[in-house]
């Protein structure tokens, strides 16, 4: 499957026309990764959204209170994300800095990296893609929290 | 259709994944998370479908080695 037939398919695109995603996919690059790469650092500058085109990553969050705790800081894996999933979104929509680390979980995966400056640039020029881009974000965030509240409570159910 | 499912793990210490599918977990279904192998024990629609996509919930619980 190309990265096209991907973007076409990915959440994060649903409702735009091919022609609209296919200006998204002029913003952006594909980026390969093998298992154990960190794609991205917690709390490190934040300036692209990925959307996963082939394999898995894991999102992993430092326990603690980092500022407290000296040293390399111990990961805590919250979610492994797979084929059409995005993610890097959080600091799309706030502008902060990372709020996970996000780690390969599988040889050759497959991302498609797009800059968070271009986004904007797109959205503001395009409102009708900003409108549906961010609906689609917004969604994500409401599932990706959906899940971590059902983990919570399954694991607190006696699991 | 795509469905996108929410995997979550009981029993064992495990994040659980959001992958998306051909085709609809169903119960009794195993499938491979990673290097483990799990038994599919509940699946629930999430949120109601949008698009070509479907929203699902599935709770999963660790195959059990009968060696």
């Amino acid at each position: 499957m190309s990265v096209m037939d991907v973007l076409q398919h990915s959440e994060l695109f649903l409702e735009l026309t091919p022609e609209q995603i296919e200006r998204i996919a002029a913003l952006g690059r594909e980026a390969i990764y093998d298992a154990g790469d960190i794609i991205i650092s917690e709390g490190g500058r934040s300036d692209e959204v990925y959307v996963i085109c082939n394999g898995m990553v894991e999102v992993e969050v430092a326990q603690g209170t980092v500022h407290d705790v000296p040293g390399v800081p111990q990961l805590s894996s919250i979610v492994r994300l797979g084929q059409g999933q995005m993610f890097g979104e959080m600091a799309l929509v706030d502008s902060g800095t990372r709020s996970a680390t996000v780690r390969c979980a599988q040889d050759g995966t497959v991302l498609f990296a797009i800059p968070h400056i271009d986004f904007w640039d797109l959205f503001e020029s395009d409102y009708q893609i900003g409108f549906i881009v961010m609906r689609n974000i917004a969604a994500d965030l409401s599932f990706k929290l959906r899940h971590r509240n059902l983990q919570t409570r399954l694991a607190g159910g006696g699991a | 259709m795509i469905y996108k499912v929410s995997y979550v793990i009981i029993g064992r210490s495990h994040p659980g994944e959001i992958v998306n599918m051909d085709t609809p977990p169903r119960v009794g279904d195993q499938i491979q998370l990673g290097d483990e192998l799990f038994e599919i024990i509940e699946v629930v629609d999430l949120i109601p479908p949008r698009g070509e996509f479907a929203y699902l919930h599935a709770t999963c619980k660790p195959v059990e080695n009968e060696s």
